[in-house]
């Protein structure tokens, strides 16, 4: 199956404006397996949403390789689909368009773009009837569905996440969650999903890897063994109960400072927009 | 549009007309200080029909034309570029803010006497007028896309050439349209300036001779009226394109 990613002694540093490096990224190495879902945690300003954007090749590794189906990533590319956290449409295009702006990039010619626009509508359930409203008549989980249908819009063999449900209230991101994984049975994407949430990652990922605080670090990479499809009642799963335990563990690593429960676990969601590592 | 739109407008324009003519009234102003409004708009209805206007409206229409559009052409490149280039916002800015605070009259005379007392000046000079408004307004409107979009644009492959049409342009259009709003009423001033430092055809050299030699002070202002006209009439058009372009966001 298409949609491996394999990341070799990844490292990533910023300079910052007073000319100082900044390590950010340290020697990642991972491996995913096509059509796999892997969650990425860890404590606030890791590095997630970096390491995130490396694979998506916004940005260009410091030190080692990233690779989807053994060829590198040397710049954005067409395999892999990107979802942020914030919805990102163009409020001056209908849902329809958004979803059509990969296809216009492209230069898709008419006909292809409105049979496949059709069709990414139907694969993330939205709604026919908002395919001709603006985003500002969008509610949040409905411009993130034509955010996931817009990267969804080439094909990607490999679709990234950056806490792509944080914004919406508790009971939405479950059900988010399991849209997710029903679409990532229809779709056949290997799924790379950035959250601060233990629960989302351990209902939608076939394994969790814990980041260090910044410089990130790879401290943990724990499979989830329990049987798709998954519903929300698989949480209460003495699988799931004991995967927690050992995220937990890691997330509190004694070893550094300044992480426990409070400040790594149990995040406050939403107030990530200004952490370091996005500005740029 | 919808009656109940329109009624204030045509209120206030009454309430407007009558205050004039009650003005002639109990000042007794002579007509050749302030003609009553019906003698003024007995004039410009003879000045339409007998073909006095017409020459001289379509020569001063030309000039803000082409002024405006060169302008603001010019200005929404410069705009890119003081928002995209710290290098050309650094060496362009004082010669920017220099040539907008010496105003267009003291430059007008010295304008005509380089491009000559033809259509060109005129151009020049509108263009000059209507370019500052219009760059300001494109750099703030660029310099406000979301740059989260940008990475969103870059992330799916864009080129330079379509983020700037496919995002920074749409992007900064409600900023570029504050600036054009300006801009399309100052190239109405910049004409009657340029046509004032050195013309024989337009508008503003109609007020002159109906002021001067022809000494019709009702036509005078009833050229004034058309120029007025021109500029709301140009406006609104500029407010029509912003609808149809920017429309609902």
């Amino acid at each position: 199956m298409t949609g491996s990613i394999r990341l070799e002694n990844l490292s990533f540093g910023f300079t910052t404006r007073a000319g100082e490096e900044l390590p950010v990224l340290d020697a990642i190495d991972l491996t995913i397996p096509g059509g796999g879902i892997v969650a990425l945690i860890g404590p606030n300003g890791c590095g997630k949403s970096t390491l995130l954007r490396v694979i998506a090749g916004l940005l260009a590794p410091g030190t080692g390789t990233a690779q989807v189906d053994d060829s590198p990533i040397d710049g954005p590319d067409p395999r892999i689909g990107l979802v942020f956290q914030e919805p990102r449409l163009l409020p001056w295009r209908t849902a329809a368009d958004n979803i059509a702006y990969p296809l216009d990039l492209a230069g898709w010619t008419e006909e292809p773009r409105a049979t496949r626009v059709a069709s990414l509508i139907d694969l993330v359930g939205l709604d026919a009837a908002v395919a001709d409203s603006r985003p500002s008549e969008l509610s949040g989980g409905t411009a993130q569905r034509v955010a996931l249908a817009r990267a969804l819009a080439l094909e990607p063999a490999v679709l990234l996440l950056d806490e792509p449900f944080s914004a919406l209230d508790a009971l939405s991101r479950e059900r988010f969650d399991l849209e997710l994984l029903r679409l990532w049975e229809r779709a056949a994407t290997t799924i790379v999903m950035v959250t601060h949430s233990i629960p989302e990652a351990i209902l939608v990922a076939d394994r969790v890897v814990v980041l260090s605080p910044r410089p990130g670090r790879v401290v943990a990479d724990i499979a989830v063994d329990i049987p798709r499809p998954r519903t929300i009642a698989d949480l209460d799963d003495p699988a799931a109960g004991h995967a927690a335990r050992e995220i937990r563990a890691h997330l509190a690593d004694p070893d550094v400072p300044g992480t426990d429960r409070a400040s790594a676990a149990i995040e406050p969601v939403g107030t990530s927009t200004a952490r370091p590592e996005l500005v740029s | 549009m919808t009656r109940s739109v329109w009624l204030p407008v045509i209120g206030a324009f009454i309430i407007f007309v009558l205050v004039w003519k009650a003005i002639v009234i109990v000042t007794g102003l002579p007509p050749y200080i302030l003609p009553a409004p019906e003698s003024v708009g007995q004039s410009f209805v003879e000045a339409w029909l007998d073909g006095t206007f017409w020459p001289h409206f379509r020569a001063t229409m030309v000039e803000i034309a082409i002024g405006f559009v060169v302008g603001s052409v010019l200005a929404v490149i410069a705009g890119y570029g003081l928002a995209r280039s710290d290098l050309f916002a650094r060496l362009a800015s004082p010669y920017l803010v220099a040539a907008q605070a010496v105003p267009i009259l003291a430059l007008a005379p010295l304008l005509v006497v380089w491009f000559g007392s033809g259509l060109l000046s005129k151009v020049v000079i509108c263009s000059l007028i209507v370019f500052f408004p219009v760059a300001i307004a494109t750099m703030v409107g660029i310099r406000s896309v979301d740059p989260r979009l940008i990475e969103l644009g870059r992330s799916l492959r864009a080129t330079k050439r379509q983020i700037l049409t496919t995002l920074e342009i749409p992007a900064a259009l409600p900023y570029i349209f504050g600036g054009l709003r300006v801009g399309v009423t100052l190239a109405v001033v910049g004409a009657v300036v340029a046509e004032w430092a050195g013309g024989n055809i337009g508008l503003a050299v109609l007020i002159n001779l109906a002021k001067g030699s022809l000494f019709d002070i009702p036509l005078m202002f009833a050229t004034l009226l058309t120029l007025a006209l021109v500029g709301i009439a140009l406006y609104l058009a500029v407010v029509v394109a912003e609808r149809r372009l920017v429309g609902a966001r």
